[in-house]
């Protein structure tokens, strides 16, 4: 997962590809643990729903197929429309899905849900800037 | 109304609806600059502008250096959909 991803402990909020995309991107799966002793998690859980958004750009990152130095060089460039019902709390494993929605040149637009042990968590879009590297297509 | 003329005021609404700018559809020149000068879009502008396409026209923008050329002006956006709609 390093290869794919520069974020590492403790800013990184997914931890195993569940499914990976297809190769259109129709989808793509990531799980994340939330631990009570990230630095993320304030006791009970994560500090901010707005990490949700978080672990969706590192989802669609790494399931984006890239090299570390591509996430690098990125970054997240906009949120939309996003909705969280709640932060996650210490103990519960995540399910992150996420789509692309589109793209125009280095500019990349993802859809996604959060969902947590029982519910959906999170939802809404994010724009990427994507660095400049050399991205492996898989699929 | 023409059918290029209803295509123009199409791709205005389009505009406007879809970046949600604060202006009146027909205020928008078709030869003037939609980046830059002009309305001074961005390229996360683009982005939307290419999902709008897609989804309220059909069209598909397949690279970027197609998109530069076609978000140009409305003129150019107009003509961009007629070939893609005649081809």
């Amino acid at each position: 997962m390093s290869a794919r991803l520069p974020h590492g402990y403790p800013f990184r909020f997914v931890d195993v590809v569940l499914r990976e995309r297809d190769a259109a991107f129709t989808s793509g799966t990531v799980s994340a643990r939330v631990t009570s002793n990230g630095r993320a998690a304030m006791g009970e859980g994560w500090a901010s729903p707005l990490l949700l958004v978080e672990a969706l750009a590192q989802s669609a990152l790494l399931l984006e197929g890239g090299d570390a130095d591509i996430g690098r060089r990125g970054f997240l460039a906009g949120i939309e429309g996003f909705e969280a019902e709640r932060a996650p709390r210490a103990g519960e494993t995540l399910r992150i899905e996420v789509r692309l929605a589109g793209r125009f040149g280095a500019i990349v637009r993802f859809e996604g849900e959060v969902y947590g042990d029982r519910a959906r968590l999170a939802r809404g879009a994010i724009i990427v800037r994507r660095g400049e590297g050399s991205p492996t297509t898989p699929g | 109304m023409t059918n290029r003329e209803d295509q123009s005021r199409r791709v205005k609404e389009l505009i406007v609806r879809r970046l949600k700018l604060d202006v009146d559809p027909l205020s928008i020149e078709n030869a003037a600059p939609l980046f830059g000068e002009g309305l001074g879009l961005d390229s996360i502008d683009a982005l939307e502008l290419v999902l709008g396409l897609e989804q309220e026209f059909g069209i598909k923008v397949e690279d970027e250096e197609v998109g530069v050329k076609a978000f140009a002006s409305v003129d150019a956006l107009v003509d961009f959909i007629e070939q893609k709609q005649n081809a």
